[in-house]
């Protein structure tokens, strides 16, 4: 039966983006980037969309947030994951409001107006059944792969505003964002970047092969040099895995340290996040310590009996405070941290925020 | 409703429920005098409310009562105009983008409302019932932001947390209520908060619930700051720049966190929110320093200790209201979006 089918392709489709994710996380599988995942999820998404049996709008946002549950399970660290369930979910509760005629796509936050004014406790329970509802929300959803496609260029195309010619500039670790942004720069200027290794993956080391066959001047620096050097530096650029709602980042480990040191020399950073990043968690007092590796891989000159008596942490991921953060370029533009719960409430609905 | 029924009211809300807020009370008060006034048109209900909301200043003269009156009588005039919509819409149909509640269309609503200024009395009686109605939808969803802070804030003090917080806050009770009901263990200090000592209030309501609590004196902020994890406190107004007005001694403990680098979370129903917008101490206004008594029979005010202070959002790290945890520079966004 064709139904059946479809049912069983789309679960052996989702079987297979679970475990990839959980092969990435664990080192094993391919590295995949961030754009990509979200793409990948985006994808699936509309494939659960079309293939899957709903009724309602509220059948979809269940079926969507288990779904989502699951993956999100998969692998933690992975943030856009989740990111890209809360932007169907709210595409969808858009397209339903708008099937519906109703005018209040834009009052759906919590706010005191809406308290004040509310006609009763309205539960919206999204039960009513509209043709067009599949095809608007798979258009949507098209539209938004369109946005992820365009996302690295769109970021890359300011590059020109922010870097003048004979600038030093420093960067951490790899970031294909950053990668893009300054090889755009540099087709039309002249200008010196250092990058930090980043151990112990040193990614920062194919971070300037890379941008050293675009012609631009690099230098590397050990992670420990970073304070030391900054005083020489005119900007920082840097990526990030995740930003947090709070206009904060969680960033590959060694971020918070360069932070604090531009912080110091009142050099500016720059963080280029696309909108996909943005995720609604706001940082715990306590940082995680999500994926510590083992270091059995570099430290492999060690003696044997140390490694014994010895405990490793190598935590993946560092917190940087929105303080120091000076400004947010994402694909619709520059923003200062504080407008970062803004861009949020356009993104997602509240109560999505827990899955 | 006369001067003395309405503060008799008042104090009937207040005593009958300690735990509920005063503007809470006073919104109560405001509705129950909306529900036996016998105004004929909507400019006079205003003005009658105006009048009773000063009578309550005159009682309690903190910033939460002032903000819960203002709150109210924004809800009239906006369920006053809505209500004035539906009868001119014949008139101004045709000017209708029908979009969200823009500016504009509110702008439109006056002038229309203006035009039919004879608001005949079965118009009138009708909208007081849609008034009394929402009133009631509204103090019931109030009543439910106290929850809805705790159920926000819990999940950020951490097992084996050490939690300083300000003088009695009965939001900060219930925060702590619902992170000790999760089986978190966690341990609290509380200043003494002179010159009402109400420290020592929440430090026995804190033990009724088995925290581990220490007074300190108000003195020994900075001194005990090295050894806490978070400074929680709750707060009497959210002033439009995101900054708070509290019990006097808050902007000490702001500065302190922010020397030690410790985080300075706020807890706040969002009907505190006000609209002031003070640059610095002296900003606030008379009124709200003093308690009501003070300011009625004391001629020198410059001799009197100030009951509040105010606490810049550049000491603040994050404000959890039932409209969800805010950053300071969200507060002013919400404001916008009621009075504007």
């Amino acid at each position: 039966m064709p139904g059946a089918d479809k049912e069983t392709d789309l679960s052996e489709r989702i079987e297979a983006f679970l475990s990839d994710l959980k092969r990435g996380g664990s080192g094993t599988g391919p590295l995949r980037g961030s754009a990509e995942t979200a793409r990948e999820t985006t994808a699936l998404l509309r494939r659960v969309t079309a293939q899957a049996r709903w009724s309602s709008a509220g059948d979809l946002m269940e079926i969507i947030r288990k779904e989502g549950r699951r993956m999100t399970a998969a692998q933690p660290s992975e943030t856009t994951v989740g990111n890209m369930i809360r932007r169907v979910l709210k595409i969808i509760r858009e397209e339903y409001a708008r099937s519906r005629g109703s005018s209040e796509e834009t009052d759906q936050q919590e706010s005191l107006h809406k308290l004040l004014t509310s006609g009763g406790l309205s539960e919206e329970n999204f039960r009513q059944h509209f043709a067009p509802l599949k095809a608007n929300v798979i258009e949507a959803i098209n539209e938004l792969l369109t946005e992820l496609e365009g996302t690295t260029d769109n970021i890359a195309m300011q590059a020109l505003e922010h870097i003048h010619s004979n600038e030093v500039i420093m960067t951490i670790g790899r970031s294909r964002t950053v990668e893009a942004f300054l090889k755009d720069a540099a087709r039309k200027r002249k200008f010196h970047v250092i990058v930090a290794e980043c151990a112990p993956f040193c990614q920062g080391h194919e971070m300037a092969t890379s941008l050293s066959k675009a012609g631009i001047e690099t230098t590397v620096i050990t992670d420990a040099a970073i304070f030391a050097v900054m005083s020489r530096v005119n900007k920082v650029i840097i990526g990030t895995q995740t930003v947090l709602a709070n206009g904060g980042l969680r960033a590959v480990n060694g971020t918070h340290t360069l932070a604090l040191a531009a912080k110091h020399h009142s050099t500016p950073l720059i963080v280029c996040a696309p909108m996909f990043k943005l995720s609604p968690q706001v940082k715990n007092i306590y940082i995680y310590l999500s994926l510590s590796l083992s270091l059995s891989l570099s430290l492999s000159v060690c003696v044997c009996e140390i490694l014994s008596k010895v405990n490793v942490h190598c935590p993946v991921f560092d917190y940087v405070p929105p303080e120091l953060i000076t400004l947010f370029i994402s694909n619709i533009g520059g923003h200062a941290p504080s407008y970062i719960y803004r861009l949020m409430s356009e993104l997602y609905h509240p109560e999505d925020h827990e899955l | 409703m006369n001067e003395e029924e309405l503060v008799e009211y008042f104090r009937t809300q207040m005593r009958k429920d300690p735990d509920m807020a005063s503007a809470v009370a006073a919104i109560r008060t405001l509705r129950e005098f909306l529900k036996r006034d016998k105004g004929e048109t909507i400019l006079g209900l205003r003005e009658s409310l105006t009048w009773a909301t000063d009578c309550l200043t005159g009682v309690d003269s903190s910033v939460a009562v002032s903000s819960g009156g203002e709150l109210f009588l924004r809800f009239i005039s906006l369920t006053s105009l809505e209500h004035q919509v539906t009868d001119a819409r014949h008139i101004v149909s045709g000017l209708h983008t029908g979009t969200d509640n823009s500016g504009l269309q509110r702008l439109w609503c006056t002038l229309a409302a203006g035009l039919i200024s004879c608001c005949l009395s079965q118009d009138l009686s009708r909208c007081k019932k849609v008034m009394e109605e929402r009133g009631e939808l509204f103090l019931e969803k109030i009543s439910m932001s106290r929850a809805k802070v705790a159920k926000l804030c819990h999940t950020f003090i951490k097992d084996g947390a050490k939690i300083l917080t300000h003088s009695y806050s009965r939001v900060v009770l219930r925060v702590l209520e619902k992170a000790a009901a999760e089986k978190k263990r966690f341990s609290v200090y509380v200043t003494e908060s002179q010159p009402d000592a109400a420290g020592r209030q929440m430090a026995e309501a804190l033990g009724k619930l088995n925290v581990p609590v220490t007074v300190v004196l108000d003195a020994a902020v900075g001194y005990v700051l090295e050894k806490v994890d978070l400074v929680i406190v709750g707060a009497e107004g959210v002033v439009e720049s995101g900054g708070i007005i509290n019990k006097i001694g808050t902007y000490q403990m702001a500065l302190c966190s922010k020397a030690h680098n410790k985080p300075f979370y706020v807890v706040a129903e969002s009907f505190k929110f006000v609209r002031l917008y003070p640059l610095n101490q002296q900003d606030v206004p008379d009124k709200f320093k003093y308690k009501a008594d003070t300011l009625k029979t004391v001629q020198n005010l410059s001799d009197e200790h100030p009951m509040i202070d105010y606490t810049p959002p550049s000491l603040i790290t994050l404000l959890f209201t039932d409209l969800g945890v805010l950053t300071p520079s969200a507060v002013s966004d919400e404001l916008i979006k009621l009075y504007l």
